[in-house]
């Protein structure tokens, strides 16, 4: 018996070993992937002149805020913020919303047309965005309607990706959900507000959230449309800091602004990892 | 089947007009679910497409953008003619050899019926035209392209898809096997790994031009501990290219391997159980059963690396210019300064045009591998 389990220990420890050695190994690549960031961090935290000396601490040296309070009280970085809340919202919400109503028409009511519409809506999942911003931006400069929030939003809510998804979904709820409703004499708007709306909110978080991270991080679009800078949004008034901020003595400040730009989004993440997880593999076709 | 009758017969029974109205209340509800989307959809996706392709055959300045001259082909010749132009076999015939193998595969899968002869045909096809044929062309002894810049950024594209695409799907697919393991602490590396991907290219740019920066930044330090001479990256015409690719891998990565771990998730675990049975090493499970189970998801994240490797603009338009000396100049900065830069819109819509075409090619693989999926 105890030559078994003398026999059987080492066995047994082994794969632990292991597993625990490969996970140290793993866990010390992951602390040299997340260094950047840190990095990031702690430059933002640390006073301009101590980083006039030395950039490579990876704790603030000189620990201050001031970079992060000058972010906030001078210059348009709350402006473009502002900005980019504005727009990433209503383009989450209109996307939100649209798509759900397209999809819960293309899942199931059976209209005339139906059946040419659709492919016509996924086909615009193969257009590639990053092609097509001249005549976008030709048509928007006709109408005189650059610098606005409504030419940030509109070229974005026109993805297809959001109806894909819905329809999907909405495809996949039991008939009979929607039957009892109908049948107790509610109307269609009611049955889809009321019933199908409720059901889908795994997939409108999946896709609330994608939409959010995707618009928040659009860059030539705005680059190209917005050219004012109080137009600007995060993404493209950081960009446009790179180019002429007095880099070598105000490090602090400006690494301050990246992680302003970065926080909302760093925060949402850790709240909706897994709807975002899921938000990436239903959209591209994964699963 | 007597039930299926009895209810196709009654529905003949019922008044013409009451099916009419009926169809024609649902016409009106779906029109009007739909109606809102397609609206802005076609005004702002379907229709600037076709103006693209209309706007390539014109002059028009950024400056005057109601004043359009019709140039005919003018845009196209600019982009892909030049001075005495000739066709030898020996043009960058490493690159055409290694496009034509591609008809290796092509033809495997038409003989085991994968592709039916019309949509074979079509890639081969495609694939001898452009090889074969196309890429023989060349500006001759004493000639020149008309925009040669056009060709640079190109081949830089073409060159970060090749280089970004197998590092970024490689690494993607190592990481998502390493860590897809039950357990909380694998759950935070995986948030680790993923986490750059929700930053926002300038936040990359910001981040990564300091710490590539040879005096400033982290990199720098590093190779002064263990003795080297810290690199310029970004200014170096052969390391600028590269040092960009290690960026993106970085902040994209995780993209990947959420996908692979959700093609991991669905590998039939008996298999795993078998060739533990078996009692095959590591390497032969890989061999056997993970990398035939990932065939789907391989594809697919190829294709979606390359579509989006293709659009690459801000990381290079922020940390380079395109520097230096063109060494990282892609097809999207081009395209952006030949409209706002240089005010000629006809021509940057010639170009869309041109790449448009390029990534639609991948885009139809990536539709057809998706939807084989579901």
């Amino acid at each position: 018996m105890s030559q078994v389990t003398a026999k059987q220990t080492p066995f047994l420890l082994k794969p632990r070993v292991k597993q625990t050695l490969f996970l140290s190994l793993l866990s010390v690549f992951a602390a040299i992937w997340i260094l950047p960031l840190i990095w990031m961090f702690s430059l933002a935290f640390s006073s301009n002149e101590a980083l006039q000396l030395n950039t490579n601490s990876l704790t603030p040296i000189d620990p201050t805020v001031s970079n992060l309070v000058g972010v906030i009280q001078g210059g348009l970085t709350p402006r473009w913020m502002l900005n980019s809340v504005i727009v990433t919202g209503f383009t989450t919400l209109f996307t939100l919303v649209l798509s759900a109503m397209a999809g819960y028409a293309f899942a199931r009511i059976p209209f005339r047309g139906k059946k040419i519409i659709y492919p016509l809506v996924l086909a615009g999942l193969m257009v590639p965005r990053e092609a097509m911003f001249i005549p976008l931006f030709l048509m928007f400069a006709e109408a005189d309607y650059h610098n606005t929030y409504e030419a940030l939003m509109l070229p974005r809510i026109a993805a297809p990706l959001g109806v894909f998804i819905m329809t999907q979904f909405m495809a996949a709820i039991p008939m009979e959900i929607e039957e009892a409703s109908r049948v107790d004499g509610a109307s269609r708007w009611r049955t889809f507000w009321s019933v199908m709306m409720p059901m889908s909110v795994p997939a409108m978080t999946a896709l609330g959230i994608f939409t959010y991270i995707l618009t928040w991080n659009d860059f030539l679009w705005p680059l190209v449309s917005a050219t004012q800078r109080e137009m600007f949004t995060i993404t493209t008034g950081l960009a446009s800091l790179q180019g002429n901020f007095a880099q070598a003595t105000e490090l602090g400040s400006l690494m301050a602004r990246g992680v302003v730009a970065s926080l909302p989004l760093l925060i949402l993440f850790f709240i909706f990892q897994k709807q975002l997880v899921r938000g990436i593999s239903i959209g591209s076709g994964g699963k | 089947m007597s039930e299926k009758t009895i209810f196709s017969e009654r529905m003949a029974t019922v008044p013409a007009r009451k099916g009419f109205v009926k169809s024609l209340k649902k016409d009106l509800a779906g029109w009007g679910f739909i109606g809102p989307f397609m609206l802005i959809y076609l005004v702002f996706l379907v229709w600037p497409i076709l103006q693209a392709i209309g706007l390539g055959f014109f002059k028009i300045d950024l400056l005057v953008i109601a004043d359009r001259t019709f140039v005919g082909l003018d845009n196209y010749f600019r982009m892909f003619w030049g001075e005495n132009m000739q066709w030898t076999v020996v043009n960058m015939w490493e690159w055409r050899l290694v496009g034509l193998l591609l008809l290796v595969p092509v033809y495997r899968a038409w003989r085991k019926k994968t592709l039916s002869n019309l949509e074979g045909g079509v890639y081969a096809a495609l694939l001898v035209l452009v090889f074969a044929v196309l890429m023989g062309l060349a500006p001759g002894e004493g000639g020149r392209w008309n925009d040669s810049l056009f060709w640079l950024s190109f081949g830089n594209t073409v060159l970060f898809v090749v280089l970004s695409t197998p590092v970024i799907v490689g690494m993607g697919l190592l990481l998502a096997m390493a860590l897809n393991r039950p357990g909380r602490w694998t759950g935070v590396l995986r948030t680790v790994f993923f986490a750059p991907y929700v930053l926002s290219v300038s936040v990359l740019t910001l981040i990564w031009a300091f710490l590539l920066n040879p005096q400033l930044g982290l990199i720098g330090s590093f190779l002064e501990l263990i003795g080297l001479e810290p690199v310029s990256f970004l200014t170096s015409p052969t390391l600028a290219m590269p040092a960009i690719v290690v960026a993106t891998l970085w902040w994209t990565v995780g993209f990947n391997v959420v996908l692979y771990l959700a093609g991991l998730q669905d590998i039939d675990k008996s298999l795993y159980e078998a060739a533990e049975i078996d009692g095959a090493s590591y390497w032969q499970r890989f061999r056997d059963v993970t990398w035939p189970g990932l065939r789907r998801t391989t594809l697919l994240v190829m294709v979606l690396q390359i579509i989006a490797s293709f659009q690459i603009f801000g990381q290079v338009f922020i940390m380079t210019r395109g520097g230096p000396n063109g060494a990282t100049r892609v097809s999207i900065q081009h395209i952006y300064e030949s409209a706002f830069r240089d005010f000629n819109l006809g021509y940057a819509s010639a170009m869309s045009v041109f790449l448009f075409l390029v990534m639609i090619v991948f885009s139809v693989l990536q539709f057809r591998f998706s939807k084989d999926e579901t």
